[in-house]
């Protein structure tokens, strides 16, 4: 029994997890707290779990989630309505079609595919901003964002690998 | 990096979900273009709900800020000691020249009778919270509803214009500014008032647009604020004209990176209502007047065909009665004479002084 109810534990944890980290991440991309004068802008912090559990567990990170973490960031950054759930959703698609490509890649190639995810994201935003305002935006904003996301999917990739291996773990053939 | 325990589980049920969110995504994407205002109520809610948090947050972040700014200014501390000495000095004299001007000014508007410049009003709020995303640059104050604030009003600092309150929660309110890619602003370039359109495009120093066919504008010029619209008060201080090759961008007064406590300006400007019409401007018979007295039949009847046709329009009039006394030329006479007076010099009445 007690087996049982710490495996039902586990399993949950496993599953909010990823959800949570997401969520979290976004809500702290968007606090509206300026650090050094707000020189650099803020990364995507929403989108990195979502790329690394999308190839990792994408049982845990089903494009729902995507979807909604892009719905938070676009009420939390207060840009117009839809741009970032649509990024997050196209991006998702490129994740979960070119899975294997992204999957096989480490270290130095690992974060190229991170870039090559948020690039397709900011690309995204970007489109549907100058659909939108019916003009070209500037790109320096744009690119300063995937930068920053870039340069900080380093640690916060190491932090959610630490994550996966303590808290979450490999789909099992028993769930 | 860390996909070690990656095991492909791909799952093709994933796909019809993944094509039912992309349309949903769009669907946002369009009634939000439709709706703009769709999320702002809840984005107020949020603010409102985070102020207080917001609060104690944003104060390390605005001493690091802080910190961050000064280290930079902190090599040049005598070099500006003495240039901002020399400034002061210029601009003692420029104070004594404005304090003149505006005595000047005030007794020729009450010789005019001059229509008194609309009373501002405003409320002092406190930052906290900034925002630099790609597509919009904000800052959050700690005023809102309860205080009287409404979208539209202009938020300043001590040196000028940062942006206007777009969004107005019960105890906060978002400001977009001047700087960001949403941000329209009617100026007037001083002095040459020259009429433009400040347009922020996520550059530090906004774009000068619709700039007047043959307006003179000069680096330097001095922009303000024109008033267009009715929504912000005229004369607010903008910023100085610089340019960048292509055209002319607005170096702003204000820096909203390090402004902490701000002014937004209520201003209610006087909604100008047309007077009321004179009998002359109402159709005759709405006025109550006599018909209009047909033309005057022509001199000499024995006209050539061709102007038979310029007589033609006459065949309408017949319709209305005849007036019984046709001459009607000296009640127009003095609706001449007030144009006629004030194209008069004024030298008449000085000499009668």
């Amino acid at each position: 029994m007690d087996r049982t109810s710490s495996f039902m534990a586990s399993r949950i944890l496993a599953a909010v997890v990823p959800v949570t980290l997401a969520l979290l991440g976004t809500l702290i991309a968007n606090l509206p707290v300026s650090f050094l004068g707000g020189i650099v802008p803020a990364p995507l912090l929403g989108l990195m779990p979502i790329y690394f559990w999308c190839l990792v567990r994408p049982d845990l990170m089903p494009p729902f989630w995507a979807f909604a973490v892009g719905l938070l960031e676009d009420m939390l950054s207060g840009g117009p309505a839809g741009v970032w759930t649509f990024a997050f959703i196209v991006t998702y698609a490129l994740i979960d079609r070119q899975r294997d490509a992204f999957a096989g890649l480490s270290g130095l190639g690992a974060i190229l595919g991170f870039a090559t995810a948020a690039a397709v994201a900011c690309a995204s935003a970007y489109a549907v901003e100058a659909l939108w305002y019916w003009r070209v935006p500037p790109l320096a904003p744009v690119m300063g964002e995937l930068a920053m996301s870039v340069i900080f999917y380093v640690p916060i990739a190491m932090f959610l690998g630490g994550v996966h291996r303590r808290l979450v773990g490999p789909l099992r053939s028993d769930f | 990096m860390a996909n070690g325990t990656w095991r492909n589980t791909r799952s093709r049920g994933y796909q019809m979900p993944l094509a039912v969110l992309f349309v949903l995504a769009v669907a946002i994407v369009l009634v939000g273009k439709a709706q703009t205002t769709l999320f702002d109520s809840a984005r107020a809610r949020v603010t409102d709900w985070m102020a207080p948090g917001l609060k104690v947050v944003h104060q390390p972040f605005d001493w690091i800020s802080g910190w961050w700014a000064d280290l930079g200014e902190g090599y040049g501390v005598y070099k500006e000691n003495v240039r901002l000495k020399e400034e002061n000095a210029r601009l003692r004299q420029w104070q004594t020249y404005a304090v003149t001007l505006q005595a000047r000014v005030k007794r020729y508007q009450l010789l005019l009778h001059a229509v008194p410049d609309p009373a501002l009003s405003s409320v002092l709020a406190h930052v906290i919270g900034r925002a630099k995303r790609p597509f919009l640059e904000t800052m959050i104050l700690d005023a809102g509803k309860d205080n009287g604030v409404k979208p539209g009003q202009a938020v300043v600092d001590a040196r000028g214009m940062i942006g206007r309150v777009f969004l107005a929660g019960e105890h906060t309110s978002w400001v977009i500014l001047l700087s960001d890619l949403n941000s329209r602003i009617p100026v007037v370039i001083e002095p040459g008032h020259a009429q433009a359109i400040l347009t922020g495009d996520n550059a530090k120093a906004p774009a000068l647009d619709t700039l007047a066919q043959g307006a003179q504008v000069h680096e330097g010029d001095q922009v303000i604020s024109s008033g267009d619209g009715g929504i912000l008060p005229p004369g607010l201080p903008i910023g100085t004209v610089v340019a960048d090759g292509h055209g002319f961008r607005v170096a702003l007064l204000a820096d909203p990176a390090s402004s902490q406590d701000v002014e937004i300006v209520d201003f209610k400007n006087p909604i100008e209502m047309p007077s009321a019409p004179t009998p002359k401007d109402l159709p005759v018979a709405a006025a109550g007047l006599p018909p209009a007295a047909p033309p005057p039949p022509p001199v000499q009847q024995t006209a050539p065909a061709g102007n038979q046709a310029v007589a033609a329009p006459a065949a309408h009039v017949p319709a209305q009665p005849q007036p019984k006394t046709p001459a009607r030329k000296p009640a127009l006479k003095p609706a001449l004479k007030p144009a006629d007076t004030t194209a008069q010099p004024p030298a008449d009445t000085a000499d009668d002084q």
